[in-house]
C-alpha cells in the first residue's frame, strides 16, 4: 500500500553520532518523504483503545499521516479501523471526532456501510460499470494488531509483527500502561495544537526532566532509580523507582500528588514509540498521547486518560484529578515541555547542529546502553530516522 | 431572567468583570478573591463535557486546589512559560435562583491572545461558564465557575485559567 512519491529530499548528516542537523526540523521538502518513508512504511501506529469505543457503533476518528482513518465496533462486538473514505469517489465518512452509528453513508450518493465496513447500500447500481460488485467496494483497511485492548496498524506488508517489532523491553511495560490486563475506562481527552515539527515534539528525553520542570524541586521530589532501554528502530523506554517525599509543604492539597497503587519501584513509566507516540504511568496516571503531525508544521496532541475497571470510586476520583492537574497542556509537571516545543521550534531556524551531551561516551559510536537520565538514548531513533530515510552520514 | 432582581444582576455582573480582569491583568490573587471556600474551578472541553468524559484541562476541585493554582502560576512555572495577553469578552446569558441566595449564571466567552513580542493575536478558546454564585451582603463570590470550551484542540498550551 505505500505510496511512492517522487521526493529527492536529501541531507548529508554529520559525522557525530550526537549530532542532529537543525535543518531536519525545519525544512517542509522533509514531510513527504517522511510520509512515503516513515507514516506509510515499516512502523505500527496506535489508533485507538477499546475502551474508547466501547459500545457497539462507537466510532472514533484519526489520522495516519495524512489519511484520514476511523476506528469502529461492529455488530459482531469486533474493533475494525477502516480508511476514512467512501470507496465511490473517496468522500469522508466520518466528520465528528468520536460517535455513534449504525451506519455510515457517504451524503454525496448515498453509498451507505454498516460498521463491518461492507457496502450494503448504493442508489441506481443497475446503471453502474459492467463490473461492478458490491462485495468488491468495501471499506479499506489495514493490517492491524491488538495489545492489551489498543489497537495498531501498519500499511507495511512486511514489518515485523507487534510484539517483535516493540521488543521485549517496551512491549511488558507497555503492558502495564495498558492497566495490566488491558481492562481499562477512558475517561477522557485532552487535545492541543503544539507550533513546532513532529520531531521536536517527540525528542524530549530523560535530561531535562528535574531541570525544566520545576515543581519537581519545589515539592523536594528527587528522582529514584531508574532505567531506560532504547532499541536500534527508536523506541525508548523509562521506568522509575517513584520517591514523593511525604511532607508536601509546597502546596495546600498534597494529596493531587498522592500514589495509590502499590508498585513504587516502578511509579513512573514512560514510553516513546517511533515515530509519534507516547505511552506514560505516572503515579496513578494512566494515558496515552496519540501525536498527529500537521504536515512539516504543527502536531495535534490527544492526551487519553484511563482508570482500570477494579477501581473503586475513591481510585477513580483520585486517578481523574489527578490526570486533570499534572499531565496535559496546562500540567503542573508538563507544561514547560509545550513551551519548549516552541522555543526548540524557533531556535532551531538558526544553522548548524543540535548537539547532545549526557551520556556520549564516544561521538563516533552509536550506544544502546545509557543511563536512565542520559538524552543520548534519542540518539538511537535518530539514527533509525536517518537510516529509515536514506540520508548519508558524513565520513570522520 | 425577569424575575431576577436588578440588584442580583448587578452583583454577578460586577464579580465576573472582577474575574476576567484579574485575569487580563494577571493577577492571580484578584482571581482567587473572586471564589468563596467553598469556591471550585474546571476548563473542560465541550467533547468531554458532552460525552460525560470527567477530565478536564484544570479542575480544581477544592479551594487548596485553587490556592495551588496561583502558586503554579505566580512560582512554579513563571519562568518557562511564554508569556501572552489575553482579552475574555465575556456575555450573559441567564440567571436562575437556586435559593438560599445561590444563582446558576450563564456566560458565553471569548477569549483572545496576544503572545508577547509576537505581536499577533489569535483566538484562544471560546465557550461558555456555567456558574453557581453566592450572595451575600451585597457581595458575590463563586461557589463554582465551570469554563466548557467549544475548541476542543487547544491552538496552544494554556498557562492560566480562562
Amino acid at each position: 500500500m505505500t505510496q511512492e512519491s517522487n521526493n529527492n529530499a536529501t541531507l548529508e548528516w554529520p559525522a557525530k553520532y550526537n549530532e542532529v542537523p537543525k535543518e531536519v526540523f525545519e525544512r517542509a521538502d522533509l514531510w513527504p518523504l517522511e510520509l512515503e518513508k516513515i507514516f506509510y512504511g515499516d512502523e505500527w501506529h496506535p489508533i485507538v483503545h477499546q475502551s474508547e469505543i466501547p459500545n457497539i457503533g462507537d466510532f472514533k476518528a484519526a489520522d495516519l499521516g495524512d489519511i484520514p482513518v476511523f476506528a469502529v465496533r461492529g455488530q459482531d462486538n469486533k474493533i475494525r479501523i477502516f480508511q476514512n473514505s467512501c470507496t465511490h469517489r473517496g468522500t469522508t465518512l466520518v466528520t465528528e471526532s468520536i460517535g455513534n452509528k449504525t451506519e455510515f453513508e457517504c451524503p454525496y450518493h448515498r453509498w451507505l456501510f454498516n460498521p463491518e465496513g461492507e457496502l450494503v447500500g448504493c442508489p441506481n447500481s443497475r446503471e453502474y460499470a459492467p463490473g461492478f460488485d458490491k462485495k468488491n467496494f468495501g471499506l479499506a483497511t489495514f493490517r492491524t494488531e491488538e495489545y492489551n485492548g489498543l489497537y495498531f496498524i501498519t500499511m507495511s506488508d512486511t514489518v515485523a509483527p507487534l510484539r517483535e517489532y516493540l521488543g521485549e523491553d517496551f512491549y511488558e511495560p507497555l503492558g502495564r500502561i495498558l492497566g495490566g490486563d488491558g481492562r481499562m475506562k477512558f475517561v477522557g481527552y485532552q487535545k492541543v495544537y503544539y507550533n513546532c515539527n513532529w520531531k521536536a515534539y517527540c525528542d524530549n528525553d530523560g535530561y531535562h526532566a528535574p531541570l525544566l520542570h520545576l515543581a519537581f524541586k519545589m515539592l523536594n521530589w528527587q528522582g529514584g532509580k531508574g532505567v531506560q532501554n532504547v532499541s536500534e528502530n527508536g523506541h525508548l523506554s523509562f521506568e522509575s523507582e517513584l520517591k514523593i517525599p511525604d511532607d508536601i509543604t509546597a502546596l495546600k492539597d498534597p494529596s493531587i500528588l498522592d500514589f495509590k497503587g502499590t508498585e513504587t519501584s516502578t511509579g513512573s513509566i514512560v514510553q516513546m514509540q517511533f515515530p509519534v507516540t507516547v505511552y506514560s504511568k505516572h503515579m496513578d496516571m494512566l494515558n496515552i498521547r496519540y501525536a498527529y503531525p500537521k504536515g512539516p508544521k504543527g502536531i495535534e496532541v490527544h492526551y487519553a486518560y484511563f482508570t482500570h475497571e477494579d477501581d473503586d470510586d475513591e481510585m477513580v476520583a483520585h486517578r481523574i484529578r489527578q490526570s486533570s492537574n499534572l499531565l496535559g497542556p496546562c500540567g503542573l509537571i508538563s507544561m514547560e515541555d509545550a513551551s519548549v516545543f516552541s522555543r526548540i521550534d524557533k531556535g532551531n531556524k538558526t544553522p548548524g547542529m543540535a548537539i547532545f551531551q549526557k551520556g556520549v561516551k564516544d561521538e563516533y559510536k552509536l550506544e544502546l546502553q545509557v543511563g536512565q537520565n542520559d538524552e543520548s538514548g534519542n540518539l538511537p531513533r535518530w539514527e533509525h530516522y536517518r537510516k529509515t530515510m536514506g540520508f548519508k552520514r558524513a565520513t570522520s | 431572567m425577569s424575575e431576577i432582581e436588578p440588584s442580583v444582576i448587578f452583583s454577578i455582573e460586577n464579580l465576573n468583570r472582577d474575574y476576567i480582569c484579574s485575569l487580563d491583568k494577571l493577577d492571580m490573587h484578584k482571581w482567587l478573591a473572586c471564589f468563596n471556600k467553598q469556591g471550585t474551578y474546571t476548563l473542560i472541553s465541550n467533547e468531554n463535557e458532552r460525552n460525560g468524559f470527567p477530565i478536564g484541562f484544570m479542575l480544581d476541585d477544592k479551594y487548596e486546589r485553587l490556592q495551588d493554582r496561583v502558586k503554579q502560576v505566580t512560582e512554579i512555572q513563571e519562568d518557562s512559560t511564554e508569556h501572552y495577553q489575553t482579552r475574555h469578552m465575556t456575555q450573559l446569558t441567564s440567571i436562575t435562583s437556586l435559593g438560599n441566595n445561590r444563582y446558576q449564571a450563564d456566560y458565553n466567552f471569548s477569549t483572545f491572545y496576544t503572545q508577547n513580542l509576537i505581536e499577533t493575536t489569535d483566538i484562544l478558546c471560546v465557550g461558555r461558564y456555567e456558574d453557581i454564585v453566592l450572595i451575600e451582603n451585597g457581595s458575590a463570590s463563586f461557589i463554582q465557575r465551570k469554563a466548557v470550551i467549544d475548541t476542543n484542540v487547544l491552538p496552544r498550551y494554556i498557562a492560566y485559567p480562562i
